[in-house]
């Protein structure tokens, strides 16, 4: 018993002193910086006072508009992005799987590679292709008669939506084709020798049986997406059009702390962020945890 | 056995993260325990201090500096430039105590550091003979609260960069009004229907905020112990609408300052112009070397045709707080922006045209550049008559930070028509006014 509990704590002690440290510490950290902001006198060049302000720094930034517009635009991403990427990610898992698919293997690969890509590599990369004059894509889309500007207000959604498709696609794919793979084959073959064809097999087998996968996939992709920041901040440096520096939540924090140096304010903002992510993975899992049950 | 193993390693993974842990959170640029804390050094026991910057040449300037004395040695480290993310990196590393000894920051940013106590006063180390070097708008910028937090590099006076051979092509003459201004640029636009003469730079309002330096507004004035800000003014408003005219009728490009769109469209000769400051003769002539011979320098456009000039950015270098090497940080700083020495090897380098606010360094300066790119135009001529024609009396507010993000975030909205100039100054107005107030500071306007 004695030598079990030596084990357990062998084996838990470095997990519990990092998660401590890296995610404990950090929020509690966060939280006390909230609590409090900057008071000067004078000019304002005697140097600053950190005075307590209680909730001051969470109603501050709940009343500003543009810290609440940021999650309309999160939301209206979400709207565009999750079916896109879901079933984006389906419809290749599924061809990948269908007995019609050749190198498997190839494309498992070349699909995923994207995703290895670093996020903020993959913007740089995307800045380039969407930069009128600059852009062999641009320059197509103008000859074929397009004029689509990547870096307008209107086209700022579209354009990261499509970043993050390509960097997270064969991701999702990966998970969605593992999960076809591990369907018990006589299930299918039943299902053939009961007449069902690809289409029939693919809707009504294997669909409903990866739906854990599914939802799993979605959850986390919601998660993600409330921490939209690398691709719109490379957008708003490389175009200083397409959105402003608090055009998510996340860029609001970021732009509170560093460049109007206001700390209060960006913990108070992450803070909030945090909590809208807690209740959302809270009412997914719930949700998704019945549905389970159910069936 | 089984248990003395467990033992050893729980010990050792319990050791192995603490140390993660301790040395992530001491971070770096504290090492003054090895340097008997402040100081000038001396050979046998060299002061070492670090620096961030992004200025070009600035690499040169401290390789010099290192093989020059033996006293302080100078770990430079070059950051992203202030707009790009430089000053996102100072804010952090000032909050997080582990700030360089020695920053640059540009002289708009400078009061949002001090008033936010993120810079150490330096008063003592610049004594009255050092001030005397400067031109005196150098000094009244970097002096605030009566000390001074800054040693200043250089005065920045704004130019007109031009491609001489396009404007001959084009049957244009270089504007020396702003009326002339929009003429030229109707006619660059007639001549080449894809080619303007300039660029409004969405993502950098100190461009925008030197125009009205230039025209004679004072956007923030101290009186007392209140700020005054004043946006609404005449001057203010006669240089908003004529930029906002400029955009509207595409008579100049809208791209984000050193951006691909931007650098792209000087290389193929769709942007033929370029309104900037001093020290971007060198930025031009390293981001456009297939170019050179072709361009030009002119003063920049005025009102009534007389010279005047604004400010547009220049580099100062500041002490954050937590450093314990101030003498020598300001020892470094002082060679860089006073010596003949600090200047020659920097613009030296080839890529920097920077126009010292040490009167008496300009005469080295005009010597080590290599005008070439311009032809053999004696540039530093233009920026001398620019440098005595700045106008006295722009201050810049204590929440700078807040201003110009605001601004930013709307003149992003201004080509595609979401937001105009003026409109966008009323928004940073409001939202200065707000940030003074929430922090407690008596505000008018």
């Amino acid at each position: 018993m004695k030598a079990r509990t030596r084990a357990a704590a062998t084996l838990l002690t470095p997990f519990f002193v990092l998660f401590t440290a890296v995610m404990l510490i950090p929020i509690g950290y966060a939280v006390w910086l909230s609590l409090f902001t900057e008071q000067q006198s004078g000019l304002g060049f005697g140097g600053s006072e950190t005075v307590f302000t209680g909730l001051g720094n969470y109603t501050a930034a709940l009343g500003d508009r543009v810290f609440r517009d940021g999650f309309l635009v999160l939301l209206g991403y979400c709207v565009f992005y999750i079916p896109l990427m879901v079933g984006g990610a389906l419809a290749l898992a599924l061809l990948l799987d269908s007995a019609l698919a050749r190198a498997k293997r190839f494309f498992q690969l070349a699909l995923f590679l994207p995703h290895a890509v670093p996020g903020i590599i993959a913007a740089m990369i995307w800045l380039y292709l969407y930069t009128p004059g600059l852009s062999p894509v641009v320059s197509a889309m103008h000859s074929g008669g397009i004029g689509f500007d990547f870096f307008s207000p209107s086209g700022a959604l579209p354009s990261i939506v499509n970043i993050a498709l390509w960097e997270w696609l064969g991701y999702n794919m990966v998970i969605f084709y593992a999960a076809l793979q591990a369907i018990d084959r006589s299930v299918l073959e039943a299902a053939t020798v009961d007449g069902a064809g690809g289409w029939r097999t693919a809707f009504s087998i294997k669909l409903p049986l990866i739906r854990a996968s599914v939802l799993m996939v979605v959850l986390f992709t919601i998660i993600g997406s409330l921490q939209l920041f690398t691709e719109p901040l490379i957008l708003n440096t490389g175009s200083g059009s397409a959105v402003s520096s608090s055009w998510t939540p996340n860029m609001y924090a970021y732009t509170a702390a560093f460049s109007r140096n206001d700390f209060g304010l960006a913990a108070a903002a992450s803070v909030l962020l945090a909590l809208t992510a807690a209740l959302l993975s809270f009412v997914v899992t719930r949700l998704t945890g019945r549905k389970g049950k159910n069936a | 056995m089984n248990r003395s193993w467990s033992r050893t390693t729980l010990s050792i993974a319990g050791a192995a993260t603490a140390l993660a842990v301790l040395t992530a959170c001491g971070g770096s640029g504290d090492d003054s325990s090895s340097d008997a804390g402040g100081g000038k050094g001396t050979a046998a026991k060299p002061v070492n201090i670090t620096f961030w910057g992004w200025a070009k040449g600035t690499k040169e300037v401290v390789d010099a500096y290192n093989a020059s004395q033996k006293n302080i040695h100078v770990t430079f480290e070059e950051t992203p430039s202030g707009n790009a993310g430089g000053y996102a990196k100072i804010s952090n590393a000032i909050k997080a105590n582990n700030a360089p000894d020695l920053v640059s920051v540009e002289y708009p940013q400078l009061p949002e550091y001090v008033s936010q106590g993120g810079f150490q006063d330096i008063s003592k180390y610049v004594t009255s003979d050092v001030k005397a070097k400067f031109l005196p708008q150098a000094i009244e910028q970097t002096t605030l609260g009566g000390k001074n937090w800054a040693i200043p590099f250089d005065a920045a006076p704004q130019a007109f960069f031009y491609r001489k051979d396009l404007f001959t092509k084009y049957g244009v003459e270089v504007p020396k009004t702003w009326d002339e201004f929009k003429t030229a640029a109707a006619k660059v636009k007639k001549a080449d229907s894809k080619a303007r003469i300039g660029t409004f730079f969405p993502d950098d309002p100190t461009t925008f905020q030197a125009m009205v330096w230039q025209a004679g507004a004072q956007w923030f004035k101290a009186e007392g112990t209140t700020w005054k800000i004043n946006t609404t003014d005449a001057t203010t408003t006669k240089v908003a609408d004529y930029w906002q005219g400029l955009v509207k009728d595409g008579l100049v490009r809208s791209d984000a300052s050193f951006s691909p769109a931007w650098t792209n469209s000087l290389k193929t000769g769709a942007t033929i112009g370029y309104l900037g400051a001093s020290w971007g003769g060198g930025v031009m002539k390293s981001t456009l070397p297939e170019q050179s011979g072709k361009w030009a320098v002119a003063p920049i456009p005025t009102w009534d045709g007389k010279p005047a000039s604004g400010m547009l950015g220049g580099t100062t270098f500041a002490v954050p707080k937590n450093s314990k090497k101030a003498e020598a940080a300001t020892e470094f700083a002082k060679w860089m922006t006073t010596t003949e020495d600090g200047i020659k090897a920097r613009i030296s380098s080839g890529t920097s045209s920077a126009f010292p606010a040490a009167l008496a360094l300009r005469p080295a300066a005009k010597k080590a550049f290599d005008a070439s790119f311009y032809g053999g135009q004696d540039i530093y001529q233009v920026f001398e008559a620019g440098g005595s024609s700045i106008k006295q009396g722009w201050t810049w507010g204590p929440a700078t930070g807040t201003t110009n993000t605001t601004l930013k975030d709307q003149f992003g909205k201004v080509a595609g028509g979401g937001a105009t100039i003026p409109g966008a100054i009323k928004a940073a107005h409001d939202a200065t006014v707000a940030e003074l107030t929430k922090r407690g500071l008596k505000v008018e306007g």
